[in-house]
């Protein structure tokens, strides 16, 4: 077994001690750096670039990457005990984590989170070792086409992602994708809504407009005499998840991990619509797809392991091809340019102790932050202890510097403030924000992918039925629809029925 | 009163630290409130692109090395957004005090030209910033993928001459850093080829090795790894000279094209600074281009320090601002 | 929003909701009035504005259809608007000081300000807990994570 020969290789580097020191303070800082809104584990690996001149690369990179992985660990305890999205990927564990929090499940949903990243990073991994090169490949085939397609679906599952009725999903989506235009053109170079504000050249960023809608709109219709703080029990049984929370779990958690993991290896920035996507479909298969939004398991089990994985998946392309998926992946491929060592096709063969010390690096790192996070969760959730009245300043406080410190711009921290108003306003008219977070994500990547597509293939829409994979994705979509008309169909006898209970619903 | 005066005192603790780490050796603890020498407090360094992109990879090992020189600590601020014109924005806008400075790159000489092309008022120009130091400078290749049949320019041409609109080259965007050479190269050649414009240089890339793309024209480091595998096939070079990397590959200039375009990284200052500061800065600069640790950064990125003084700098900016402002109007406005 | 409120009296949430969106639909058409559309076969820059804002005002417009089974618009819980009014004012306020003030001043004025003028806390307590959170957060982010918060005017 040759694999087996090299992952032996790699462990004999990875358990060296000072290897493992530099493992787990990159572990102990991503989770740092995760729980803290704003400086995600874009800023924490850059920040952290220049302490690693003085290592050799095998150390610096495992550091690094530690910081990266970790940190998609640590982004779910704000998204679950305070409500604030650290970065675009936790919003959907925001949802139903803090409706678990409110209902006292508070640590229920942080081991949840940090068991199902466990499963899903390992998993990533495993992956990792076994297929990397030839996956490596099958992703570079992903062009714009493919891309299109992919989002096309990924537009379809949006209509599965919310409890409110349709035509009210519908609305948010095409008001997020309508905010996604803002910004120039990459085309053709016009500025789209930007009046004359610069920052807004490169559109709408995400985490504003998430931490805006979510964690101030929840603030700002939450007066404090509304709350009576919930004291946490400190037994530790009630932080642990029930068996029927774990059974609930374990099927989420694995196809988050196995859908994760495919979509991470995608070049562009197709992880963060794992965990929408991850979301959608474990409410579609759901037996009560009512309790989605009201605290259920599933909501939080699926898009985190999703979103591990993906991370994990992520590496794929830069280990076996040199080419970065995502802005993270940028930095630590720089980190290693830096160090001298080329990511690339020959780096497999040429630093073989480099390679398979950092896979090994990652088996011991996800076991290192499991053991990390764990122990943690009872502290974590006597934050929900501070009174209300004194905790929500809090929160406004990180919301303000977490959107500013992105990229230190005061711009976003007003569409911040803006999109609070908003998220406040939306909640009283009962729409439901996630919808428009995911239309937000998809516009700009969906009209780029498109037009670049019509550009390569001179306007002719062919394109999309002539790749096999853009085929297939879209045969999907056809499929899904059919079966929405289908659902559709039969159950419209009592459609005004159900609508005027999911409208009475809530 | 009382946070803001504990304020001070943190405060004075954080240069400590943040110096002491990164220049242990070199410390002398500061008075707190001895201002008059420049520089008194830590000093920001603006990055106008995202992490990783190429300017931070040249700041980052540059600040580290710059710290023990000027004494304070370096932060590197990220300003990115509109292809690095909010970060030069800021900068124009900053106060000229000498504690932000901006470091950027080739494209920094297009905005205006850009501005000027859709009509819109230009929030910046050239004139405001000094020109302080240039660090790299890392001459362009034209590269095509591996699965085309073409060996040499001279193929490529003749090709594309044949079926105009048939290759499709990448960019990393519009009016980009690596939209501007293929633009001054296809004027130059006669040749008309798609554009397929992404959102990076790492996004470019991405679509020529997926043959959704068949010709890039990219700074050579970031080409390298591709090259060494034989994934791409370099075809001419951007310099004025051969470039030791890549020795086999001819330059346009050598082939007939009298083109020159490089992805240089350089630093300045906001119109205003006052010129102890700005001779501080060159001061500093000369030290820290020269220091091993740099060198040896930018040698593992492929590139050799290419360091200007303000001088020679200048007088290179000026003459690289026509290129990027004639590659912008030979682009033009773009329909749709 | 608030014009019409009091007259009608049949006028129900989702009518008032919907109507905002039609008009935020109809306000992106006129604002994106120059951006080319361009071909099917070459989409322009104002395609996908238009067409958002297209499906947004037809969506809306399904709402107010169906907006006869929403509550009315009396029944609305608006007792918390007072607070959400005072958080927003004084959160903005802050916002637009930050740059100038630096964190330290404008966060501890925040949650000072906070406490004492929303929640009626005791000053001293309230100081004291403004100046320990952001003293705290400084630390973190200056000193843990080398990533410096605004420093504003303490240096000067």
């Amino acid at each position: 077994m040759e694999v087996l020969d090299s992952l032996l290789l790699g462990f004999s580097v990875a358990l060296r001690p000072d290897v493992l020191f530099y493992a787990f303070v990159g572990c102990l800082v991503g989770t740092l750096v995760g729980m803290l809104p704003g400086i995600g584990p874009l800023a924490g690996v850059s920040i952290l670039l220049p302490l690693t001149f003085g290592l050799d690369p095998t150390k610096a990179i495992v550091m690094l990457a530690g910081i990266y992985y970790g940190s998609q660990y640590g982004g779910s305890t704000t998204s679950i005990l305070l409500r604030i999205p650290g970065e675009a990927a936790s919003v959907m564990t925001c949802i139903d984590g803090n409706a678990m929090a409110r209902k006292g499940r508070a640590g229920a949903a942080l081991c949840i989170a940090a068991v199902g990243s466990f499963i899903a990073g390992t998993f990533g991994v495993i992956m990792l070792t076994l297929i990397a090169p030839p996956l490596a490949n099958f992703a570079l085939r992903f062009g714009p086409p493919e891309y299109t397609a992919l989002l096309v679906l990924g537009l379809i599952f949006l209509a599965y992602m919310s409890t409110s009725s349709l035509p009210r999903t519908l609305l948010m989506a095409a008001f997020g994708l309508m905010l996604g235009t803002i910004g120039i053109d990459v085309m053709s170079g016009h500025f789209r809504f930007s009046f004359d504000i610069p920052e807004l050249g490169d559109g709408i960023g995400i985490v504003p407009v998430a931490v805006g809608l979510f964690g101030l709109g929840e603030i700002l219709s939450t007066p404090s005499r509304n709350v009576k703080t919930n004291v946490v029990s400190p037994k530790l049984r009630e932080l642990l998840p029930t068996r029927t929370e774990w059974r609930q779990s374990t099927w989420p958690i694995a196809r988050g991990s196995v859908l994760g993991f495919f979509i991470g290896i995608i070049p562009g920035s197709a992880h963060i619509i794992s965990s929408f996507v991850s979301y959608a479909l474990e409410r579609r298969l759901s037996k009560h797809p009512e309790e989605f939004g009201k605290g259920a398991v599933a909501g939080v089990a699926g898009p985190e392991s999703a979103n591990n994985s993906a991370s994990t998946g992520a590496f794929v392309p830069m280990l076996a091809l040199g080419i970065p998926t995502g802005p993270v992946i940028a930095v630590l491929m720089a980190a290693l340019l830096i160090h001298g060592i080329p990511p690339g096709p020959t780096l497999v063969n040429d630093h073989p102790k480099l390679f398979w010390g950092f896979v090994a690096s990652m088996y011991v790192g996800n076991l290192m932050l499991l053991a990390l996070n764990l122990p943690l969760v009872g502290a974590f959730v006597s934050v929900l202890r501070i009174p209300y009245a004194y905790l929500y300043p809090m929160i406004i406080m990180f919301c303000v510097i977490g959107v500013y410190q992105v990229n230190n711009s005061i711009v976003d921290v007003w569409i911040m403030l803006i999109m609070g108003v908003v998220g406040y306003g939306l909640k009283k008219f009962n729409f439901d924000p996630a919808p428009l977070v995911l239309g937000l994500v998809i516009a700009p990547i969906f009209e780029m992918s498109l037009r670049q597509s019509l550009i390569m293939s001179g306007g002719n829409w062919h394109i999309f039925l002539q790749r096999p994979i853009a085929l297939v994705l879209l045969l999907i979509c056809v499929v899904l629809l059919g079966l929405a008309i289908y659902g559709a169909v039969i159950a419209r006898r009592d459609w005004r029925a159900k609508l005027a209970a999911a409208e009475a619903g809530e | 009163m009382t946070a803001s005066f504990k304020g001070e005192q943190l405060m004075d603790r954080r240069q400590f630290v943040a110096g002491s780490a990164a220049a242990a050796a070199t410390l002398t603890v500061q008075p707190s409130f001895g201002q008059d020498a420049y520089p008194s407090r830590p000093v920001t360094l603006i990055n106008p692109f995202p992490p990783g992109g190429a300017v931070d990879v040249v700041a980052r090992p540059l600040a580290s090395v710059l710290e023990p020189i000027i004494k304070q600590p370096a932060v590197i601020e990220t300003k990115a957004g509109a292809a690095g014109a909010v970060g030069a924005q800021f900068a124009a806008n900053a106060k000229p005090d000498g504690y932000t400075m901006l470091m950027h790159i080739v494209s920094i000489s297009g905005f205006a030209e850009v501005d000027k092309l859709f009509g819109r008022q230009p929030k910046f120009t050239r004139d405001a910033f000094i020109p302080i130091a240039r660090f790299i400078a890392d001459p362009m290749v034209l590269v095509v993928n591996d699965q085309q049949p073409y060996k040499s320019l001279k193929d490529l041409i003749d090709d594309a001459k044949k079926n105009p609109d048939k290759l499709i080259f990448s960019s990393s965007g519009l009016y980009g850093a690596l939209h501007l050479p293929i633009a001054l190269f296809n004027k130059a050649a006669g040749i008309q080829m798609k554009h397929l414009p992404t959102n990076g240089g790492g996004p470019a890339l991405t679509a020529i090795l997926g043959n959704n793309s068949q010709v890039l024209v990219s700074s050579i480091a970031a080409a390298s790894a591709q090259m060494k595998a034989g994934k791409l096939r370099p075809l001419a070079c951007f310099g004025d000279k051969r470039a030791p990397a890549v020795p086999d590959v001819p330059t346009l200039k050598e082939l007939g094209y009298n083109i020159e375009f490089y992805l240089w990284v350089g630093l300045f200052a906001p119109k205003g600074t006052p010129d102890n500061v700005v001779a501080f800065w060159r001061d500093a600069s000369k030290k820290a281009a020269s220091a091993e640790q740099f060198v040896a950064a930018m040698k593992n990125l492929g590139q050799d320090v290419a360091y200007q003084d303000q001088p020679e700098f200048k007088a290179f900016w000026d003459a690289d601002a026509k290129r990027v402002e004639s590659a912008v109007q030979s682009i033009g406005k773009v329909e749709g | 929003m608030s014009g019409p409120g009091k007259s009608a009296a049949i006028l129900r949430a989702d009518h008032i909701a919907g109507g905002v969106f039609i008009a935020l639909g109809i306000a992106v058409f006129i604002l994106g009035w120059n951006l080319p559309f361009g071909r099917l076969s070459a989409p322009g820059a104002g395609m996908l504005p238009k067409l958002t804002a297209g499906l947004l005002i037809l969506f809306a417009v399904i709402i107010v259809a169906t907006g006869a089974a929403s509550e009315k618009l009396s029944q609305l819980p608006w007792s918390d608007w007072i607070h959400a009014a005072l958080v927003t004012g004084i959160t903005a306020a802050a916002v637009s000081l930050y740059t100038t003030l630096g964190f330290l001043i404008t966060m501890s004025l925040l949650i000072f300000t906070l406490l004492v003028l929303v929640e009626r806390k005791n000053i001293v307590g309230s100081a004291a807990y403004a100046a320990a959170l952001t003293l705290f957060a400084y630390w973190l982010f200056a000193i843990a994570l080398k990533a410096p918060l605004e420093r504003g005017l303490l240096w000067f």
